[in-house]
């Protein structure tokens, strides 16, 4: 059965990835998954890497994997912003390890508690995330 | 007068600097497309994260101020400047409209009792600014051409901890706007502390997708749920917002630069074709003169004869 439809769009930086009336997006929240439909509650939700989906119906779901980034959805619209958006087929599983790899060695290396720190676990926390989505 | 020879030298150095000046404009005008694509698609998301962190800010109202990057300070000393200009020169005024209003805040804010700290990006400002004697508190160059957004973060994180550690409180960035090829517009923003009017005053660069937008704000605010709560929200938001500022700026100062050598090496191609006229009607003239000048020492040899 078909459900309403309500916009969508995904902004980066580098432009629109995706605009398009779907029926069900899901993606992860920095307190948990969520699944949004038509008609949801506004909401501003902070966004953790992970694989984004975007149900265009129930058969046909358009997958990105998604960097942080932030969720608005307002007057039955959605609002993506998100770092990075990168559909599967073009993430390269060896280049993610590596770089997966190195995120993890500079967070060791870093001082315990120093932004560096910080900054090398959220890139690893990103690249898993990626790695999930290419398998 | 200038003799045939001394003329058709001028001329052919001009049509040297004339294929200079046309290389430079095709090559500007190829790199413009391009920083053109970048900002006109940076544009909508900037804007975006701007209402989104006032949206937070609101929602976290009293609490927001306690977040030390939303705290304004008691006593307004230090105030960072942050000029944003380009590597490289022959692009017109572009980049002494910013020195030049840079230097302006500087002695207003001198005048206002204020405490200028210089910061700078691009070889152009940072030279010109320690020419005059400026002590830069911070200087970044060799990415005008292609700002990537790590820079901008560069930049942001060494403002930011100079802000929450009371080094600066308050900082201003100065940068040209990409209008058209043709103008840029010096634009001045205040980064820190992040005021209401700041975050709502919609910018004069507003992008294509300004005019949705301000229906969605407009209205009574409906009850909004938080993921997680508004200040930790912020947290994240605000640097954030400031981050993308800045890359903004840079590369709204990147598309400007390349318009404006665009623009600079279209004048002076034309400059050089108007003097290749010019010397060309000065050369045919001279040589007009030496023929009749021989002319008439026939004629008048001839007549001399009979």
């Amino acid at each position: 059965m078909a459900r309403t439809t309500f916009p969508v769009e995904v902004l980066t930086p580098e432009g629109e990835v995706f605009n398009e009336e779907i029926e069900m997006l899901s993606t992860r929240t920095s307190v948990g998954s969520i699944g949004i439909l038509a008609n949801h509650a506004p909401l501003l939700a902070q966004l953790e890497p992970t694989e984004l989906r975007l149900y265009r119906s129930e058969a046909e779901i358009v997958r990105f994997a998604q960097a942080e980034g932030y969720l608005q959805f307002a007057e039955n619209r959605a609002l993506l912003l998100v770092e990075e958006a990168i559909a599967p087929d073009a993430l390269d599983r060896q280049t993610l390890t590596t770089r997966l790899d190195e995120a993890r060695s500079a967070a060791e290396r870093a001082p315990e508690g120093s932004e560096e720190r910080a900054r090398a676990l959220r890139d690893a926390k990103r690249y898993e995330a990626f790695l999930s989505v290419a398998a | 007068m200038a003799s045939q020879r001394d003329v058709k030298n001028r001329i052919a150095s001009v049509k040297n600097i004339q294929k200079i000046t046309r290389a430079m404009e095709m090559v500007a005008a190829a790199r413009l497309r391009r920083a053109e694509q970048r900002i006109s698609k940076l544009r909508p998301y900037a804007e975006a994260i701007r209402r989104m962190t006032y949206q937070a800010a609101q929602a976290a109202g009293a609490e927001a101020s306690s977040f030390p990057l939303l705290r304004e300070h008691d006593e307004v000393k230090n105030v960072g400047l942050l000029l944003i200009t380009g590597d490289r020169g022959l692009a017109g005024a572009f980049n002494s409209q910013i020195i030049r209003a840079g230097m302006r805040a500087g002695a207003e804010m001198g005048d206002e009792g204020l405490e200028p700290a210089w910061y700078a990006t691009g070889r152009r400002g940072v030279s010109s600014l320690t020419f005059r004697g400026r002590e830069l508190s911070g200087s970044y160059t060799g990415f005008a051409d292609k700002p990537s957004y790590a820079d901008a973060r560069g930049i942001a994180d060494d403002l930011m901890s100079a802000y929450v550690d009371g080094k600066l409180d308050r900082v201003d960035i100065l940068y040209n706007a990409y209008v058209s090829p043709l103008t840029q517009h010096v634009t001045r923003e205040t980064l820190l502390p992040l005021s209401a009017p700041v975050l709502e005053g919609a910018s004069a660069m507003g992008g294509p997708d300004d005019g949705s937008a301000r229906e969605q704000s407009d209205g009574p605010a409906p009850l909004v749920e938080y993921e997680p709560g508004p200040e930790d929200l912020l947290q994240r938001l605000v640097p954030d917002y400031v981050e993308i500022s800045i890359y903004r700026a840079l590369i709204e100062s990147t598309a400007g630069f390349f318009g404006a050598q665009m623009t600079a090496m279209r004048n002076a191609s034309e400059n050089a074709g108007t003097l290749i006229e010019e010397y060309t009607l000065q050369m045919n003239r001279a040589r007009q003169a030496e023929i009749t000048q021989e002319i008439m020492e026939v004629v008048a040899g001839a007549e001399g004869l009979t």
